[in-house]
């Protein structure tokens, strides 16, 4: 069993990480500001729970439990109710990639539009999915059973397709 | 489109992630030294400003039962029957909501974020919805207001003050508010009487919370 890992050990862990943080914040929160409030607040919830941290799972498999949960709160706290805003390239606080990606870019931005329109407990499950957990994974960090994973995966990834399935037509009718 | 496509769409972020070497988000973190700093964001978190909430309630109730106890043993005689009576079921129906707000600082304490996202959610958002359950009590309190200065000798002299006015409002307070607590429910949320009553932000997200409780549940559901 591995020990409650010290400032330094942390601090590596996170880094290690930190892909995990980025997406969760940029999947629950549209706007930079919050976005940042957002990565303080998980940064911190992670630091006040790492003596929970036993070893018992994968660091990555609490680390999206911690993540997840403290978006979850804050996103309803805060952002609850408001209008649905595209993502824009600015707003991916990544750098700009050359011209040969705008493609794979702009599908990108599609799929986070899509993803920040579901409900808060399904935007979890696809996240998880999207970033190559099994299914028992998913299940035990959500809390449900492998078959309601199953299932609802499912029909969200049934709608993702439909989505995608409707921007291209409306691209081709445009032409 | 393919199960593959969209997690190949997915891994353009993590292309993205690695081309992008300075991350901005918690660049500032990762530089930190001194994990002190987040301590200090404490009470910056949600769940610290709900505990702040609970405990400003359950210093003002304190004070308020301290005083209204302090009333009730220096009125004990015949002639204040009426103020001791109504001021003990404020000082009951007041100190029964401070214990529960004691209780709601244990449960804010005892959350762990560890724990799997759907008993998580269901604990935070059970323990927000929680202050409806506070308000159904503490609207039992209003018809106590309107009794604490009958006298014994003011019913007995008959006046057509106390019996035409004073009396039917107390009567209409207790009405009110055994409606009150039977009707304050999520399931009344959407209703216009409820919004009128309890129409700020903070209520708001109370109510939301509830919703967020159903959601939770039919979630767990496989359906």
């Amino acid at each position: 069993m591995e020990t409650p890992p010290g400032k330094e050990r942390f601090l590596r862990l996170v880094e290690d990480n930190k892909g995990i943080i980025i997406k969760v914040c940029h999947s629950y929160c549209r706007d930079k500001g919050d976005r940042e409030d957002l990565a303080q607040e998980i940064i911190y919830q992670l630091w006040k729970s790492m003596h929970r941290f036993n070893g018992q799972y994968k660091f990555s498999t609490w680390m999206y439990r911690v993540a997840l949960n403290t978006a979850i709160s804050f996103y309803r706290k805060e952002k609850r109710g408001a209008a649905v805003v595209p993502f824009t390239g600015v707003d991916m606080d990544i750098a700009d990639t050359s011209g040969d990606g705008r493609e794979a870019d702009s599908h990108l931005r599609l799929l986070q539009q899509f993803i920040s329109r579901m409900k808060d407990l399904d935007r979890a499950l696809i996240l998880l999915y999207l970033e190559e957990k099994t299914y028992a994974e998913i299940a035990e960090i959500i809390g449900i059973s492998e078959t309601n994973v199953a299932t609802r995966l499912s029909r969200i990834k049934d709608k993702l397709k439909s989505d995608f399935s409707n921007i291209s037509k409306k691209a081709y009718g445009r032409h | 489109m393919e199960d593959i496509e969209l997690k190949n769409i997915w891994k353009e972020y993590d292309r993205r992630l690695e081309e992008a070497r300075v991350l901005n988000l918690q660049s500032w973190a990762l530089n930190m030294q001194c994990f002190e700093t987040l301590q200090r964001q404490k009470m910056k978190s949600k769940l610290g400003r709900l505990a702040l909430v609970k405990i400003i309630m359950i210093v003002l109730g304190l004070i308020w039962v301290l005083f209204v106890g302090f009333l009730i043993v220096h009125s004990l005689e015949w002639s204040k029957i009426f103020f001791v009576l109504s001021a003990t079921a404020i000082f009951a129906i007041t100190l029964y909501a401070v214990i529960v707000y004691i209780r709601h600082l244990v449960l804010i304490h005892e959350i762990n974020n560890s724990e799997s996202i759907v008993d998580t959610q269901l604990t935070l958002a059970r323990l927000q919805s929680s202050t409806i359950h506070i308000a159904r009590i503490l609207f039992l309190q209003a018809p106590f207001y309107t009794t604490f200065y009958y006298t014994p000798a003011w019913i007995a002299s008959g006046d057509k003050g106390f019996w035409l006015v004073t009396l039917p409002v107390s009567l209409l307070f207790a009405v009110a508010s055994l409606w009150l607590y039977r009707n304050i429910s999520w399931k009344n949320a959407h209703k216009k009487w409820f919004k009128v009553l309890f129409n700020s932000p903070e209520w708001n997200y109370v109510v939301q919370s509830v919703g967020f409780i159903k959601e939770i549940e039919d979630f767990k559901q496989n359906i």
